[in-house]
């Protein structure tokens, strides 16, 4: 996971979800278990489905403090 | 091409020799603006085959996690950061973490440490069958600049435990 892109880019992981959330909170806000749930499903989903190496996958989920 | 850490080093000595004393002043932001950052050449790739809900799965996370009554905080002073890494129990409880690492703002993760260790999530997705098996161990980072001991020692260090432990899946959780 990642939530700078420029920072991502130089780093390269194989592969990695891209959040909206500010460092310190790489699954949004506290207590939203639904929302911590899906990003982790997200997470599984893409290791099944990314097939090139380098993809990165922004999640549109969003929260601000 | 694999990363030149004899090239780093020789950039990260120079980087703590000019940045040491404005570090220790507190003028951390300026001087981590010069840090010599690694940029890889390569992406590192390894299919992916299986299933997730047949497979072992655990966590890393960058978010200075210990366990406050057995383990020692990491260092937070140091211009090196702290390389080294705790285990986390499968069976740890939101009350026995402390959060050691000067660099990020941890009131978001006090309140729901499942913010940047989902260990909580895993396990029922564990008993939901759609992760076959969540580790018997986790694992957590803090704040590190010494990128030569990290690579050195400490990252293979933990990949003997994740061999040994039979773990399929990494969550890896910067913060």
């Amino acid at each position: 996971m990642g939530n700078e892109p420029e920072r991502m880019a130089k780093i390269k992981p194989p592969r990695a979800l891209r959040v909206k959330f500010g460092r310190g909170s790489m699954f949004g806000e506290p207590g939203n278990v639904e929302r911590q749930r899906r990003i982790v499903m997200d997470a599984l989903e893409a290791l099944q489905t990314m097939v090139v190496p380098g993809t990165v996958r922004e999640l549109s989920y969003q929260w601000r403090r | 091409m694999p990363i030149d850490i004899e090239y780093f080093k020789s950039a990260y000595d120079k980087w703590v020799e000019e940045g040491l004393a404005e570090f220790t002043a507190g003028n951390v932001l300026d001087v981590v603006k010069r840090y010599p950052l690694i940029v890889s050449e390569d992406i590192p790739w390894t299919p992916y085959a299986g299933k997730p809900s047949e497979q072992t799965i655990a966590l890393v996370t960058s978010g200075g996690l210990y366990l406050k009554d057995s383990q020692a905080p990491f260092n937070t002073t140091s211009i090196h950061g702290d390389p080294s890494f705790r285990e986390i129990p499968k069976t740890a409880r939101r009350e026995d973490f402390g959060l050691a690492h000067a660099h990020y703002d941890h009131t978001l993760a006090e309140q729901d440490i499942n913010v940047i260790f989902p260990l909580e999530r895993l396990i029922e997705l564990e008993q939901e069958g759609i992760i076959g098996r969540v580790a018997e161990t986790h694992y957590s980072f803090s704040y590190v600049n010494d990128v030569v001991t990290l690579l050195g020692e400490c990252i293979p260090q933990l990949l003997r435990k994740l061999k040994a432990a039979e773990v399929d899946l990494l969550l890896l959780v910067p913060v």
